[in-house]
Protein backbone atom coordinates (compact mmCIF):
# COMPACT_ATOMS: atom_id res chain seq x y z
CA UNK A 1 0.00 0.00 0.00
CA UNK A 2 1.19 3.48 -0.84
CA UNK A 3 1.55 5.61 2.25
CA UNK A 4 1.79 9.35 1.48
CA UNK A 5 3.32 10.03 4.88
CA UNK A 6 6.47 8.18 3.82
CA UNK A 7 9.37 10.41 2.77
CA UNK A 8 9.77 10.99 -0.99
CA UNK A 9 11.96 8.82 -3.21
CA UNK A 10 15.57 9.78 -3.27
CA UNK A 11 18.81 8.52 -4.76
CA UNK A 12 21.31 7.35 -2.21
CA UNK A 13 24.82 7.79 -3.60
CA UNK A 14 26.53 5.44 -1.14
CA UNK A 15 26.97 2.06 -2.89
CA UNK A 16 26.32 0.19 0.36
CA UNK A 17 22.64 1.07 0.30
CA UNK A 18 19.87 0.46 -2.16
CA UNK A 19 16.10 0.69 -2.20
CA UNK A 20 14.53 -2.70 -1.86
CA UNK A 21 11.30 -4.47 -1.22
CA UNK A 22 10.01 -8.00 -1.36
CA UNK A 23 6.70 -9.70 -1.75
CA UNK A 24 5.35 -13.20 -2.03
CA UNK A 25 3.52 -14.88 -4.87
CA UNK A 26 1.30 -17.82 -4.03
CA UNK A 27 1.94 -20.43 -6.69
CA UNK A 28 0.46 -23.88 -7.25
CA UNK A 29 0.36 -26.22 -4.25
CA UNK A 30 0.34 -23.09 -2.10
CA UNK A 31 4.08 -22.96 -2.14
CA UNK A 32 5.09 -19.33 -1.56
CA UNK A 33 7.58 -17.90 -4.02
CA UNK A 34 9.63 -15.08 -2.57
CA UNK A 35 10.76 -12.13 -4.63
CA UNK A 36 13.33 -9.48 -3.77
CA UNK A 37 13.41 -6.33 -5.85
CA UNK A 38 16.18 -3.75 -6.00
CA UNK A 39 16.23 -0.51 -7.93
CA UNK A 40 19.80 0.27 -8.94
CA UNK A 41 21.00 3.22 -10.98
CA UNK A 42 22.92 2.24 -14.09
CA UNK A 43 25.75 4.72 -14.73
CA UNK A 44 26.24 3.43 -18.28
CA UNK A 45 22.58 3.74 -19.37
CA UNK A 46 21.92 6.59 -16.92
CA UNK A 47 18.56 5.17 -15.92
CA UNK A 48 17.20 3.16 -12.98
CA UNK A 49 17.21 -0.61 -13.44
CA UNK A 50 14.97 -3.15 -11.71
CA UNK A 51 16.89 -6.14 -10.40
CA UNK A 52 15.14 -9.11 -8.83
CA UNK A 53 15.70 -12.61 -7.57
CA UNK A 54 13.23 -15.23 -6.50
CA UNK A 55 13.39 -18.29 -4.34
CA UNK A 56 11.24 -20.93 -2.71
CA UNK A 57 10.67 -20.98 1.04
CA UNK A 58 13.64 -23.35 1.40
CA UNK A 59 15.90 -20.80 -0.29
CA UNK A 60 16.24 -22.67 -3.59
CA UNK A 61 16.17 -20.20 -6.50
CA UNK A 62 13.42 -20.35 -9.12
CA UNK A 63 14.35 -20.98 -12.73
CA UNK A 64 13.43 -18.34 -15.30
CA UNK A 65 10.65 -20.59 -16.64
CA UNK A 66 9.19 -20.82 -13.14
CA UNK A 67 9.42 -17.03 -12.76
CA UNK A 68 7.62 -16.57 -16.08
CA UNK A 69 4.63 -18.47 -14.66
CA UNK A 70 4.40 -15.83 -11.91
CA UNK A 71 4.52 -12.87 -14.30
CA UNK A 72 1.18 -11.22 -15.05
CA UNK A 73 0.42 -12.60 -18.52
CA UNK A 74 -1.04 -9.63 -20.31
CA UNK A 75 1.11 -6.68 -19.32
CA UNK A 76 4.30 -8.69 -19.17
CA UNK A 77 3.64 -10.06 -22.64
CA UNK A 78 2.96 -6.57 -23.98
CA UNK A 79 6.20 -5.16 -22.65
CA UNK A 80 8.51 -8.12 -23.09
CA UNK A 81 7.45 -9.16 -26.59
CA UNK A 82 7.60 -5.60 -27.84
CA UNK A 83 11.20 -5.38 -26.57
CA UNK A 84 10.39 -2.29 -24.54
CA UNK A 85 12.29 -4.26 -21.98
CA UNK A 86 13.37 -7.85 -21.49
CA UNK A 87 14.73 -10.05 -18.73
CA UNK A 88 18.38 -10.99 -18.54
CA UNK A 89 20.45 -12.55 -15.80
CA UNK A 90 23.48 -10.65 -14.67
CA UNK A 91 25.64 -10.04 -11.70
CA UNK A 92 24.05 -7.69 -9.18
CA UNK A 93 26.35 -4.64 -9.23
CA UNK A 94 26.65 -4.47 -5.45
CA UNK A 95 25.94 -7.99 -4.23
CA UNK A 96 28.06 -9.69 -6.91
CA UNK A 97 25.59 -12.54 -7.28
CA UNK A 98 23.47 -13.49 -10.28
CA UNK A 99 20.18 -11.57 -10.27
CA UNK A 100 17.63 -11.05 -12.98
CA UNK A 101 17.13 -7.59 -14.36
CA UNK A 102 14.85 -5.80 -16.79
CA UNK A 103 17.20 -4.74 -19.52
CA UNK A 104 17.42 -0.91 -19.64
CA UNK A 105 18.37 -0.43 -23.30
CA UNK A 106 14.88 0.88 -24.17
CA UNK A 107 14.26 2.77 -20.93
CA UNK A 108 15.42 6.19 -22.12
CA UNK A 109 13.20 5.97 -25.17
CA UNK A 110 9.97 5.11 -23.41
CA UNK A 111 10.77 7.40 -20.49
CA UNK A 112 10.99 10.30 -22.97
CA UNK A 113 7.32 9.67 -23.73
CA UNK A 114 6.47 9.87 -20.04
CA UNK A 115 8.45 13.00 -19.27
CA UNK A 116 5.82 15.56 -20.09
CA UNK A 117 6.52 19.27 -20.36
CA UNK A 118 5.00 19.88 -16.96
CA UNK A 119 7.99 18.56 -15.12
CA UNK A 120 11.62 18.98 -15.99
CA UNK A 121 14.89 18.15 -14.30
CA UNK A 122 14.92 21.58 -12.65
CA UNK A 123 11.80 20.64 -10.69
CA UNK A 124 12.64 19.69 -7.12
CA UNK A 125 10.36 16.67 -7.29
CA UNK A 126 11.86 15.47 -10.56
CA UNK A 127 13.45 12.30 -9.20
CA UNK A 128 10.32 11.27 -7.37
CA UNK A 129 8.18 11.93 -10.45
CA UNK A 130 10.64 10.18 -12.73
CA UNK A 131 10.64 7.09 -10.51
CA UNK A 132 6.85 6.94 -10.32
CA UNK A 133 6.53 7.20 -14.12
CA UNK A 134 9.29 4.64 -14.57
CA UNK A 135 7.83 2.26 -12.00
CA UNK A 136 4.37 2.43 -13.60
CA UNK A 137 5.95 0.59 -16.56
CA UNK A 138 8.51 -1.77 -15.04
CA UNK A 139 6.21 -2.71 -12.15
CA UNK A 140 3.74 -4.09 -14.68
CA UNK A 141 6.28 -6.56 -16.02
CA UNK A 142 6.75 -8.19 -12.62
CA UNK A 143 3.21 -7.69 -11.30
CA UNK A 144 3.84 -4.79 -8.93
CA UNK A 145 0.93 -2.41 -9.22
CA UNK A 146 1.43 1.33 -8.82
CA UNK A 147 -1.51 2.75 -6.87
CA UNK A 148 -3.59 5.55 -8.40
CA UNK A 149 -2.77 7.61 -5.33
CA UNK A 150 0.92 7.33 -6.09
CA UNK A 151 0.34 8.07 -9.78
CA UNK A 152 -1.36 11.32 -8.79
CA UNK A 153 2.14 12.72 -8.24
CA UNK A 154 2.75 12.60 -11.99
CA UNK A 155 -0.71 12.41 -13.56
CA UNK B 1 -18.34 5.56 0.01
CA UNK B 2 -20.71 7.37 -2.30
CA UNK B 3 -23.80 5.42 -3.21
CA UNK B 4 -23.99 4.62 -6.89
CA UNK B 5 -26.99 3.49 -8.81
CA UNK B 6 -26.24 0.14 -10.45
CA UNK B 7 -28.54 0.97 -13.34
CA UNK B 8 -26.60 4.01 -14.52
CA UNK B 9 -23.46 2.82 -16.29
CA UNK B 10 -21.32 5.89 -16.53
CA UNK B 11 -19.64 6.45 -19.87
CA UNK B 12 -16.20 7.97 -20.13
CA UNK B 13 -14.92 9.89 -23.16
CA UNK B 14 -11.47 8.63 -24.13
CA UNK B 15 -9.30 10.81 -26.36
CA UNK B 16 -6.67 8.76 -28.21
CA UNK B 17 -3.54 10.68 -29.15
CA UNK B 18 -0.82 9.25 -31.38
CA UNK B 19 2.82 9.93 -30.56
CA UNK B 20 5.75 9.88 -32.97
CA UNK B 21 5.10 7.84 -36.10
CA UNK B 22 2.13 5.94 -34.66
CA UNK B 23 -0.83 6.02 -37.09
CA UNK B 24 -3.59 8.50 -36.27
CA UNK B 25 -7.07 7.00 -35.94
CA UNK B 26 -9.94 8.34 -38.04
CA UNK B 27 -11.97 8.60 -34.89
CA UNK B 28 -9.83 9.80 -32.02
CA UNK B 29 -12.56 10.13 -29.40
CA UNK B 30 -14.92 7.44 -28.27
CA UNK B 31 -17.09 6.54 -25.32
CA UNK B 32 -16.46 3.54 -23.15
CA UNK B 33 -18.24 2.21 -20.07
CA UNK B 34 -16.50 3.36 -16.90
CA UNK B 35 -16.80 -0.15 -15.54
CA UNK B 36 -14.56 -1.48 -18.33
CA UNK B 37 -10.95 -2.17 -17.58
CA UNK B 38 -8.15 -0.20 -19.22
CA UNK B 39 -7.19 -3.45 -20.97
CA UNK B 40 -10.18 -2.87 -23.24
CA UNK B 41 -8.71 0.44 -24.43
CA UNK B 42 -5.39 -1.30 -25.19
CA UNK B 43 -7.18 -4.10 -27.03
CA UNK B 44 -9.17 -1.57 -29.06
CA UNK B 45 -5.95 0.18 -30.12
CA UNK B 46 -4.24 -3.08 -31.00
CA UNK B 47 -7.17 -4.08 -33.19
CA UNK B 48 -7.51 -0.69 -34.83
CA UNK B 49 -3.83 -0.28 -35.57
CA UNK B 50 -3.09 -3.96 -36.27
CA UNK B 51 -0.06 -3.70 -34.05
CA UNK B 52 0.82 -6.10 -31.32
CA UNK B 53 3.44 -3.86 -29.81
CA UNK B 54 2.00 -0.66 -28.48
CA UNK B 55 3.04 1.55 -25.63
CA UNK B 56 -0.13 2.99 -24.11
CA UNK B 57 0.03 5.69 -21.46
CA UNK B 58 -2.01 8.46 -19.87
CA UNK B 59 -1.40 12.23 -19.74
CA UNK B 60 2.14 11.69 -21.10
CA UNK B 61 3.03 10.67 -17.56
CA UNK B 62 2.51 7.01 -16.73
CA UNK B 63 1.37 3.65 -18.03
CA UNK B 64 -1.77 2.40 -16.25
CA UNK B 65 -2.15 -1.19 -15.17
CA UNK B 66 -4.54 -2.96 -17.59
CA UNK B 67 -6.65 -4.02 -14.59
CA UNK B 68 -7.55 -0.44 -13.63
CA UNK B 69 -11.14 0.60 -14.25
CA UNK B 70 -11.58 3.34 -16.83
CA UNK B 71 -13.79 5.33 -14.46
CA UNK B 72 -11.09 5.29 -11.75
CA UNK B 73 -8.53 6.59 -14.24
CA UNK B 74 -10.99 9.24 -15.40
CA UNK B 75 -11.77 10.37 -11.86
CA UNK B 76 -8.08 10.70 -11.01
CA UNK B 77 -6.54 11.86 -14.28
CA UNK B 78 -9.32 13.04 -16.57
CA UNK B 79 -9.88 16.69 -17.36
CA UNK B 80 -12.16 18.70 -19.67
CA UNK B 81 -14.57 15.77 -19.48
CA UNK B 82 -12.23 13.25 -21.06
CA UNK B 83 -9.39 10.86 -20.39
CA UNK B 84 -6.36 11.47 -22.62
CA UNK B 85 -4.71 8.22 -23.69
CA UNK B 86 -1.44 8.44 -25.64
CA UNK B 87 -0.05 5.61 -27.73
CA UNK B 88 3.25 4.97 -29.43
CA UNK B 89 4.47 2.12 -31.59
CA UNK B 90 7.60 0.21 -30.83
CA UNK B 91 10.61 2.28 -31.74
CA UNK B 92 13.72 0.88 -33.34
CA UNK B 93 16.70 0.74 -31.08
CA UNK B 94 19.67 -1.51 -30.98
Amino acid sequence: MFNPSFPPWLWIPCPKYHLSSSHKVEGPEYEANHYDFHIVYSPSYRVPVLYFRSYYSDGQPLSLSEIEKDLPGYSAELLLESKWTFITQEEHPYLNRPWYKLHPCGTRDWMKLLLSDTYTSSNKNFIEQYLVSWFSVVGQVVGLKTSLEMLNIVG
Amino acid sequence: MAAESPTSVRKVVVHLRATGDAPILKQSKFKIAGTDKFAKVIEFLRRQLHRETLFVYVNSAFSPNPDELVVDLYNNFGFDGKLVVNYACSMAWG
